[in-house]
């Protein structure tokens, strides 16, 4: 039956040789050498069978045109869908959009291709024409061979899937087998490269075509993968990943359970199983695979794009969690190009949350947090990172909030603190949850496959289960970098190396602080307290401090974005915060500390804030005062906002701007102003006069000084009034306004045009010293000069003399040495009058 | 007649012997026209290409700099622009007619020569005395001994006297070719080939140190005399003594006093000879000189000054002797004006003046600036030349930076800001697109952040270009409205010194931090000097080890540190120093204003804790002594601005606060600061 099929099958002749115009084809010398040297290297071109080449290109005649047009069609519709389905096999790395290239499969199981339908018809017979051309024959050569291989193979595959062996095709492997093993001695190993991408691309093709009946062969691909030539397996990884990037289904395949064997099924049924119980046996050879190779450097990179692109595509897959193990080891990898790749799969996973119904964040959260505890927070700042981009619903905690007030929340509280070390709790109502779900698992798996929206209750549980993760890995940088400045402190120095998670994770608690839950806001607070206030001079060095200012700035933003977010509803004493500020802001160093972040804290504590105490905002006033007279432009006028906010908001400190006599206008507990103080209340600053401003009005950046006689103009107006406002900026845009980088990114401003009054100058000397003139006026010495003239002369004179006699003494000696040759000549005169004379008596 | 004669003899020659110079300016041309467009675009100044990207380079006698200038516009506009930091120079038809004569001047014969017997025995003695002398003498034995040998074959060999004749004849023949071949080899001074046939009788004449002075005597009694004309031929002579061995004029001279009686009588005595002829004043310029050219005068005493003036020019380019040159400078400068009369000689002039300028001898670099400055001032359509000439000097010889010639190089810039200043309006224009290319280069390497255009900031030239155009606006801030070109030279300073952080660049960075010290007191603006600072205060990381070998650590000759000496003493030692020098130079500038206690707030918390840290004993008493200092004035200023009884905003009362003090600058800092600025190295220039 099968065979019978077979015969009726109209066989297309092999893939031919790509297209080249006659005019290309140049046979080089080396070709030439090639067949006309060395009979062994046309063996192989004897050995061609004339026959089944010329079978191959006879079937095809007298059958219908129309058809084979068809097939024709087809086949070159397949070739462009499969060298764009792996465009990084192609030696010029092709790029396509894959979404253009790869045909789609309709409902129907037909294979739709979106472009490249015009401009065949030529090419086909471009192509029969093309058949006859010798440079070609490499390349067909191999094909020839190949093709027969892979189609019994994949024939193989279909008739075990339709249990009709054809017994018939098995010697003719054999025999294929054979010739293949003579030929293959003689191809060089570059030859058996080029073979095997042929292969490759020729199962890819097949692969592609049908997947169903073709699923076979991608164990071959997989063993040719096993190649001892690296870039064969790497071809073979790639050519791999873009098959199953093409065929994995939407669904994840689930394991057949014993009653379903047993359960006799219909042949379709049958098919299926087939197809994905190959499927993910070879999906899992791959990814075996792909972990072990991961370990071998040459193949370091390849295996991680691999695994990346296959986590990014298919992230509801079977295996996803090995997938995302091994993603998420490497976030912290040491090599720049792996690290960045894995960042950038773990983010888009988190954007692209629909393709896996938020399953995978939690699970990547999850294995962040256990990869962090295992290393003890000594990980690249990227691993952290990437919780920047996950993304929560605005309405999580409130809904909650309102469904369930009181239970589950209590117990995830717990369960977070608890988290540090790791001990879910295990009560009721979470188990039972988890009973539910499985259930509904088993039950409706079909439905959930089927609909790709999660219900609300889902997805929100999901998402709390992310963000306790979350927190715990935050909670556990915390306490981590606590401990550290606890004992280590004097271990060494090198602040921002010691906690390379803490300032990712920071930010990271600052962008979620709106989500964390108020029951642990206590501590939160204490321990960035602590954090923050690890400057103390008790005995302690600032330097052996281990953590860095920009840290400790963060620490304070954060305790206030946490405390502002929750609608400063807690009761929490947040005045050592505005002390570390104050003095935090004297231990501010431009290039070793981020300018933005003391901006920010600026911002955060003094700009946003509401009423501030009268002490300690005149405290600020005058220590952002003073430190804009040390400090660059940029950061300068971050201060100057900051101040200029501070007395609109709080009128009574304008009388810092007035000098009264005796100082200071207000009587407070301090009398002086104590400038070192470090306690804002302590320092007097009341009873100072903001001096300083004068001092800025002379600053060379015009904002600076505009800004401060802005600031001054304060002094005549009412309590209520404020003065025009200039710069509409809050303190972080200001500094970012004035930045260096800013200002060195701005294009250059058009040409400077200089007019200036003609004034010619008079001849007195601007730069020079008159002393150094002098000392030219002052003539040398006669004598000295008399001297140096006159031995300036006797050296010429002598040089001269000298050229006059070398030039007499080289003539007298060529004179002498002239004899010589006379003598010679002489000899020779006598020789030659001898010689006549002998000559002449003969 | 015979003047006539010798006229048309040293045409012809002229026209049929190429002479080296010759070819040479050939050559020269050809380059300028090689040089696509370039060249060409620098006839014809227009103000765009003027400091553009086009950079021409004319001067040959940098070909260091033509080598670095192929190697360093291999690629992007930026690499230009550092090239284009020089401004093009035109060097085209130079000495146009420089060979025009070469100064003989026909005698009077009623002028004697006369001889003195004395002197002749006198001459001989000093010749010998030295190395070169004794040589010859041995030569002259040599000589004879050969000779003798000679004498003996010949005699031997009669046979053999015909030979050698035969052979001699041939050789000449041979010669003769060769020369007809190469007599373009010899220098311009050829000419005197037909001098000899008009100049050979009096060349011939022995000049001795009677005829000198006899002639002197007659020429300062009156100028009018034609002893004028001996002495300029003999000064002529005098010149080129030593370019041709051969010539009839090395014998002219008797011996070195004579030599030495011309030259000085001849430098020192003819301006005022020239002017007594010319009846000008001595502050003539150049209008005067112009209308004169057409007067009958001129005519007559053309050929003597053009003489004086060519020669002159040669002497200098012959001399090598450092006091020798700084003399005939000082004595030419006084006719500066006459050369108003001949562009081409001026241009050739220049030259050499600019290549004296750069040498590193003091006086006769200052000699000759003295002498640029001169012909620039004097000459008005000399000044561009000078300019350009003078900057890319500057540039050139500012591009290694070593601890002997750091004086040298600030020296060339301040004569170069003097030049400068004689024409603002002019030189601003030159100001601001020298910086405009600075922010060029600093903003694509800001943008790169690559190693090479990193390092076309961290390199000498830049910095000093930068340097320059800020002793430029400090020195002429007060007159001019200078405040746009400031604002972008500021923006230069602080983009460097962003690029360059860490402890590595602290000398750069100390570089900089002086520029705006210098600029903000020129300026009276207020610069946060302490931000750049903080590095060096807070810098403490010495190693442990005793360091075996001492190295003295320069900063002035440094922009970066190498990182053995990173973690030495004496880096950290000339770091505070350096760093307490320009807090210094800083609360100083401030010490009398109103707030000066709030601006040394904050870097006296840091002068305090790095005193109680250093382990550096050295430092201790030097970092003491300013915090006492600062401490003190911060007192004084408090003390009086608490009896004062304006307020902040009020901004005459401000100003005016111890002005009087200021003035009298009696207070204790300013004490302090004048007597610690006096330790640090002379700056050699105007405190302003």
């Amino acid at each position: 039956m099968g065979k019978r099929k077979d015969k009726n099958k109209v066989v297309l002749p092999p893939e031919l040789p790509p297209e080249v115009d006659d005019d290309e084809v140049d046979v080089s010398d080396e070709d030439i050498a090639f067949y006309a040297g060395d009979s062994k290297n046309v063996a192989p071109f004897r050995h061609f069978d004339q026959k089944s080449i010329d079978r191959y290109v006879k079937r095809v005649t007298g059958r219908d045109e129309g058809e084979v047009e068809r097939l024709y069609e087809e086949r070159q519709k397949r070739k462009a869908a499969e060298s764009s389905g792996r465009p990084r096999e192609e030696d010029d790395d092709l790029e396509v959009d894959p979404v253009d290239a790869l045909p789609i499969k309709t409902l129907q199981g037909d294979i739709v291709y979106n472009r490249a339908k015009k401009a065949r018809s030529e090419d086909n017979s471009s192509s029969v024409n093309s058949k006859s051309q010798e440079e070609g024959a490499d390349a067909k050569h191999s094909v020839k061979k190949d093709e027969p291989k892979g189609k019994s193979k994949i024939k193989k595959g279909d008739d075990k899937v339709k249990n009709t062996q054809s017994q018939t095709e098995i010697p003719k492997g054999k025999l294929h087998s054979d010739v293949l093993d003579e030929v293959k001695e003689e191809l060089s190993t570059e030859e058996l490269f080029e073979k095997k991408k042929a292969q490759l691309a020729e199962l890819g093709m097949a692969m592609l075509e049908d997947p169903e009946s073709n699923i076979r062969s991608l164990n071959d691909m997989l063993s040719i993968s096993n190649d001892k030539d690296q870039k064969v397996v790497k071809l073979g990884l790639m050519s791999l990943l873009a098959v199953f990037k093409d065929i994995i289904p939407s669904y994840r395949i689930r394991q057949l359970t014993e009653k379903e064997l047993a359960v006799e099924v219909s042949k379709e049924v049958k098919k299926t199983r087939y197809y994905e119980y190959t499927l993910i046996r070879c999906y899992k050879a791959y990814l075996q695979k792909l972990v072990s190779l991961e370990k071998q450097p040459q193949f370091y990179h390849v295996a991680v794009r691999c695994m990346c692109a296959l986590l990014d595509t298919a992230p509801h897959f079977n295996f996803r969690e090995s997938l995302l193990a091994s993603v998420v080891k490497n976030l912290s990898s040491s090599d720049d190009v792996v690290r960045k790749m894995c960042c950038e799969t773990i983010r888009s996973l988190f954007v692209n949350e629909g393709k896996h119904r938020g399953e995978a964040t939690i699970e990547a959260v999850r294995l962040i947090a256990d990869h962090v505890k295992l290393n003890d927070c000594q990980l690249h700042p990227d691993s952290i990172e990437v919780f920047l981009s996950l993304r929560f619903d605005e309405d999580l905690e409130k809904d909650e909030k309102e469904e369930e007030k009181v239970k589950p929340k209590k117990n995830k509280r717990r369960q977070n603190q608890e988290a540090l070390k790791q001990l879910p709790a295990s009560d009721k109502k979470k188990t039972r949850q988890e009973l539910i779900s499985k259930a509904r698992e088993e039950v409706d798996a079909d439905l959930r496959a089927v609909s790709f929206t999660l219900d609300p209750k889902e997805r929100k549980r999901i998402q709390k289960e992310t963000l306790s993760a979350l927190f715990e890995s935050y909670f556990r940088i915390l306490k981590h970098s606590m401990s550290v400045s606890n004992s280590r402190s004097k271990a060494n120095n090198a602040s921002g190396g010691l906690h390379p998670l803490l300032a990712p994770c920071l930010d990271g608690l600052g962008k979620f602080s709106h989500l964390i839950d108020l029951d642990f806001m206590g501590e939160l607070i204490s321990c960035l307290k602590k954090l923050s206030g690890y400057s103390d001079r008790q005995g302690q060095i600032p330097n052996d401090n281990t953590l860095s200012v920009s840290e400790r700035l963060q620490c304070c933003i954060v305790a206030f974005k946490v405390w502002r977010s929750n609608l400063e509803a807690l009761n929490v004493d947040l005045q050592d915060f505005f002390v570390q500020l104050y003095n935090l802001i004297l231990e501010y160093r431009p290039d070793r500390d981020r300018g933005e972040v003391l901006a920010d804290a600026l911002k955060t504590l003094l700009w946003e804030g509401k009423q501030q105490d009268m002490l300690r905002a005149a405290a600020f006033i005058k220590r952002l005062a003073t430190f804009a007279l040390s400090f660059g432009s940029a950061e300068a006028i971050a201060a100057l906002v900051t101040l200029k906010h501070l007395l609109q908001k709080n009128s009574k400190c304008r009388n810092m701007l007035e000098n009264d006599s005796g100082g200071g206008s207000l009587s407070c507990l301090v009398a002086k102003y104590n400038p070192e103080a470090e306690d804002p209340y302590l320092s007097g600053a009341l009873a100072s006069v903001l001096w300083e401003l004068s001092l800025l009005e002379k600053h060379y950046d015009n904002s600076v000084s505009s800004m401060a006689s802005n600031i001054l103009s304060m002094a005549n107006l009412n309590p209520t009034q404020n003065p025009v406002p200039i710069l509409n900026l809050n303190p972080l845009e200001a500094y970012r306004d004035l930045s260096t980088e800013r200002e060195l990114s701005k294009p250059p401003g058009k040409a400077l045009s200089l007019n200036l009054k003609k004034k010619r100058r008079g001849k007195e000397f601007v730069a020079l010293s008159p002393d150094v003139i002098q000392k030219a006026d002052c003539s040398v010495d006669k004598d000295v000069l008399k001297e140096k003239l006159q031995s300036h002369f006797t050296v010429l004179r002598g040089i001269s003399e000298n050229e006059r006699l070398r030039a007499e003494l080289n003539h007298t000696l060529s004179s002498i040495n002239m004899y010589k040759e006379y003598k010679k000549q002489k000899k020779k005169n006598r020789k030659l009058k001898t010689a006549r004379k002998k000559i002449a008596r003969v | 007649m015979a003047k006539k004669l010798g006229k048309k003899a040293r045409k012809f020659a002229r026209k049929n012997l190429q002479s080296a110079a010759k070819r040479n300016r050939k050559i020269r041309n050809q380059i300028n026209h090689r040089r696509p467009r370039r060249g060409g675009e620098s006839l014809r100044p227009a103000p765009a290409s003027r400091g553009g990207a086009a950079r021409e380079d004319g001067d040959l006698e940098a070909p260091q700099r033509v080598d670095d200038a192929t190697t360093m516009s291999t690629n992007d506009d930026a690499a230009i622009l550092i090239n284009g930091l020089e401004f093009p120079e035109d060097d085209f038809e130079i000495d146009a007619d420089f060979s025009d004569s070469d100064g003989y001047l026909s005698e009077d014969p009623g002028c004697p020569y006369y001889s003195d017997s004395e002197d002749c025995d006198a001459g001989k003695d000093c010749i010998m005395q030295d190395g070169l002398g004794r040589q010859n003498e041995d030569m002259n034995l040599d000589i004879k001994k050969q000779k003798k040998k000679l004498k003996k074959l010949l005699d031997k060999d009669p046979d053999f006297a015909n030979f050698l004749e035969k052979w001699q004849s041939e050789l000449e023949s041979y010669r003769s070719k060769e020369d007809s071949d190469e007599d373009d080899g010899m220098d311009s001074m050829d000419d005197d080939d037909d001098d000899s046939k008009d100049g050979s009788s009096q060349s011939a004449k022995i000049l001795t140190g009677k005829t000198i002075s006899e002639w002197s005597q007659l020429v300062s009694k009156e100028p009018k005399s034609p002893a004028i004309r001996n002495l300029l031929n003999a000064f002529r002579d005098a010149c080129r003594y030593g370019v041709h061995s051969d010539s009839s004029s090395m014998q002219r001279f008797q011996n070195a006093r004579v030599f030495y009686q011309i030259i000085t009588f001849v430098l020192s005595e003819s301006d005022n000879i020239f002017r007594g002829l010319l009846e000008i004043s001595d502050d003539a310029n150049k209008g005067q000189i112009m209308n004169l050219k057409q007067s009958k005068k001129w005519k007559t005493v053309d050929p003597l000054i053009k003489s004086y003036l060519q020669n002159s020019l040669g002497l200098l380019s012959q001399l090598t002797d450092n006091k020798i040159l700084a003399f005939v400078l000082t004595r030419l400068r006084a006719s500066v004006v006459l050369f108003s009369a001949y562009p081409s000689t001026s241009r050739r002039l220049l030259k050499i003046l600019f290549r004296l300028w750069a040498s590193g001898d003091q006086t006769l670099s200052l000699s000759a600036f003295l002498m640029i400055r001169e012909v620039a001032s004097l000459l008005p359509d000399c000044l561009d030349l000078c300019l350009t000439k003078a900057y890319n000097t500057y540039l050139a010889s500012t591009k290694l930076v070593n601890d002997r010639n750091t004086k040298h190089i600030d020296f060339l810039m301040n004569c170069l800001v003097e030049l400068l200043s004689l024409d603002v309006q002019k030189s601003s224009e030159r100001a601001v697109t020298s910086v405009e290319q600075l922010n060029a280069i600093l903003r694509q390497a800001s943008k790169t952040k690559e190693k090479e255009d990193l390092r076309k900031i961290d390199n000498w030239q830049y910095i000093n270009c930068v340097n320059l155009w800020v002793r430029f606006l400090c020195c002429n801030y007060k007159d001019y409205n200078l405040h746009p070109l400031l604002s972008r030279v500021l923006q230069v300073i602080r983009g460097v010194a962003h690029l360059f952080p860490g402890t590595r660049y602290l000398p750069l960075r100390l570089k900089l931090v002086r520029m705006l010290n210098e600029l903000s007191t020129c300026s009276q603006m207020f610069f946060p000097i302490p931000s750049l600072l903080f590095d060096c205060l807070e810098f403490r990381e010495v190693s442990q080890k005793a360091q075996t070998q001492k190295t003295r650590v320069n900063f002035s000759s440094l922009l970066k540190v190498p990182k053995s000496l990173l973690k030495s003493r004496e880096f950290q030692e000339q770091c505070i120093l350096s760093a307490i020098q320009v807090l210094s130079t800083h609360f100083a500038q401030w010490s009398y204003h109103v707030s000066f206690p709030e601006v040394a707030t904050i870097p006296l918390i840091l002068l305090k804790r790095l005193h109680e840290q250093t382990t550096i004993e050295s430092l201790h008493r030097p970092i003491k002594r300013l915090i006492d200092q600062v401490n003190e004035n911060k007192d004084f200023i408090e003390r009086k601005r608490e009896v004062a009884s304006f307020s902040p905003n009020d901004k005459a009362s401000v100003d005016s606060f111890l002005q009087d003090e200021k003035s009298s600058g009696n207070t204790s800092f300013t004490r302090f600061y004048a007597s610690v600025a006096e330790n640090w190295q002379p700056r050699g220039r105007k405190t302003l």
